[in-house]
């Protein structure tokens, strides 16, 4: 059992050394695609944005910045997690090995560009003054739910994707709304009152909250809301993970 | 003093059931026509085989040997019954599966060396005599794209060969590569054949399974109908 496990973290470890590897290879700019696609909508976005809201909010391009870091590796890494296991039917139909390092090392391999440019977005904000000693606690705990968050989804869609190649579909179209009922433009002030309730059921919503007052010192998620998205998100997690397990029995079936 | 063998693999009651799909199906459908249609792969398989055991499975097309070998290593989850493994299983079933383009050769060997169970360790300890055996020692630090499809060949037997197996798993031909590597991997067989390893084959082959095996498995759609010595091949008509 214990050579079982210390075999699984050996091969997660080569997964994600070669999602890392692979992912920019051949490209000019290499691993800068990662800041260089947030900047490019933060500019955008920054451009737009004023134009309907004429209150000025402070540190705005900063505030946009970190929840477009947080939704890339988001929607990177389900996007991609989800279609995974129909990609790599060469490794499923090739040995027995445990399915789950497939989608795990996309986000894993996703966290360690999501630390990266959160390292780098700390420049900024350290400059501007509004970096606190505390915030290195919110930012793990932010930290914790998205990634915990991500690798329950991934689980549930890439193990339903292989009978159902719907669930792509779904997941694509869904991560572009899914974009604008999280407050990355918008802070949640915002939000009239009657409807706040709504984002109750987005567990996105305290993750960038938690990172958007750690590197933009906003409002942190009010607790009863944090309370409600932390408990969805380990639902989602063991969703994800009883799923997976069922679904995986079978994938050489459906390949 | 009666010591209890304890079998290398048992199979208790096996079957496997798959669902026809023409078309993959989407939600919509699944939702519209309930049920699909199936059919039984494998039927109530029991097997017992002991360490050290050669056992060569013959049959038609569509017996079932490809579904029983998968279901053996892992691959496949059988719909009922138990199946009990006791050792490292290795198969030589799609041994070119699983390399990564963008990837060298040597980053190649760890990926693929790990997905069939081999350990880092093992892997490091072995890397010199996998490059030497696959013969690629001038091509390992080139990125898997560039390899000729002998050379992918030559990698993947390479390593299978290094990784130990207490059980191995042979499908169809041995033979990988040109007349020559043919002739080197046949070798490394037979010196992994001298050990004590249990041997699983599926193959068409009459000589080749005369010449290595010792036990037959005759499957007919999906049940076992012979199981026994490999003389029993000439009772059933195999000559």
């Amino acid at each position: 059992m214990q050579h079982a496990y210390y075999h699984y973290w050996q091969l997660l470890v080569r997964m994600v050394h070669k999602e890392l590897q692979v992912r920019y290879k051949r490209t000019i700019f290499g691993f800068l695609w990662i800041i260089i696609n947030p900047l490019i909508q933060m500019a955008v976005i920054g451009f737009i944005f004023p134009f309907f809201v004429k209150e000025q909010l402070p540190y705005y391009l900063l505030y946009l910045f970190t929840g477009l870091l947080t939704w890339n590796f988001f929607t990177l890494s389900l996007g991609k997690a989800t279609s995974s296991i129909v990609f790599e039917t060469a490794l499923i139909k090739k040995a027995r090995f445990p399915r789950s390092i497939i989608p795990l090392s996309i986000v894993i391999s996703n966290v360690v560009n999501m630390l990266i440019s959160f390292l780098l977005l700390l420049i900024p904000t350290v400059y501007l003054r509004l970096f606190a000693i505390v915030s290195i606690g919110y930012f793990f705990v932010g930290l914790v739910l998205l990634i915990t968050f991500t690798i329950g989804l991934s689980l549930f869609s890439s193990a339903l994707n292989v009978r159902y190649r719907d669930i792509n579909f779904f997941v694509q179209a869904l991560l572009i709304v899914w974009f604008y009922a999280t407050p990355i433009m918008y802070p949640m002030r915002f939000i009239p009152h009657a409807y706040a309730p709504l984002w109750f059921l987005n567990p996105m919503t305290s993750v960038v909250q938690l990172f958007q007052h750690v590197f933009a010192s906003y409002p942190l998620p009010s607790l009863p809301l944090f309370v409600v998205n932390t408990i969805t998100v380990f639902i989602v997690l063991g969703f994800g993970i009883l799923t997976f397990r069922r679904e995986s029995q079978n994938f050489d079936d459906w390949l | 003093m009666k010591k209890i063998l304890q079998p290398a693999i048992l199979l208790t009651d096996i079957s496997k059931k798959y669902e026809i799909h023409h078309e993959k199906p989407t939600l919509v459908e699944k939702f519209i026509h309930g049920r699909n249609e199936t059919f039984w792969a494998l039927q109530r398989i029991n097997m017992r085989v002991y360490p050290n055991e050669r056992v060569a499975i013959i049959g038609a097309n569509g017996s079932g040997k490809t579904t029983l070998l998968k279901i053996i290593c892992g691959i496949a989850t059988p719909t009922t019954g138990a199946i009990q493994i006791s050792g490292k299983i290795v198969s030589l079933i799609d041994i070119v599966a699983g390399f990564q383009s963008d990837l060298t050769g040597y980053q190649n060997i760890f990926i693929n060396g790990l997905l069939i169970g081999m350990t880092e360790q093992e892997i490091m300890h072995n890397i010199d005599s996998i490059i030497s055996f696959a013969d690629i020692k001038q091509f390992i630090d080139v990125p898997f794209y560039t390899y000729s499809s002998g050379m992918a060949l030559r990698l993947g037997f390479a390593i299978a060969i290094h990784a130990k197996p207490d059980i191995l798993l042979i499908d169809e031909g041995l033979g990988v590569g040109d007349k020559n590597f043919q002739k080197k991997s046949e070798r490394a067989i037979r010196t992994l054949l001298k050990k004590r390893i249990t041997v699983i084959m599926v193959s068409h082959q009459l000589n080749l399974i005369k010449h290595i095996c010792n036990r037959v498995i005759i499957l007919n759609k999906g049940t076992i109908t012979a199981d026994g010595p490999i003389d029993i091949l000439k009772q059933h008509g195999y000559e």
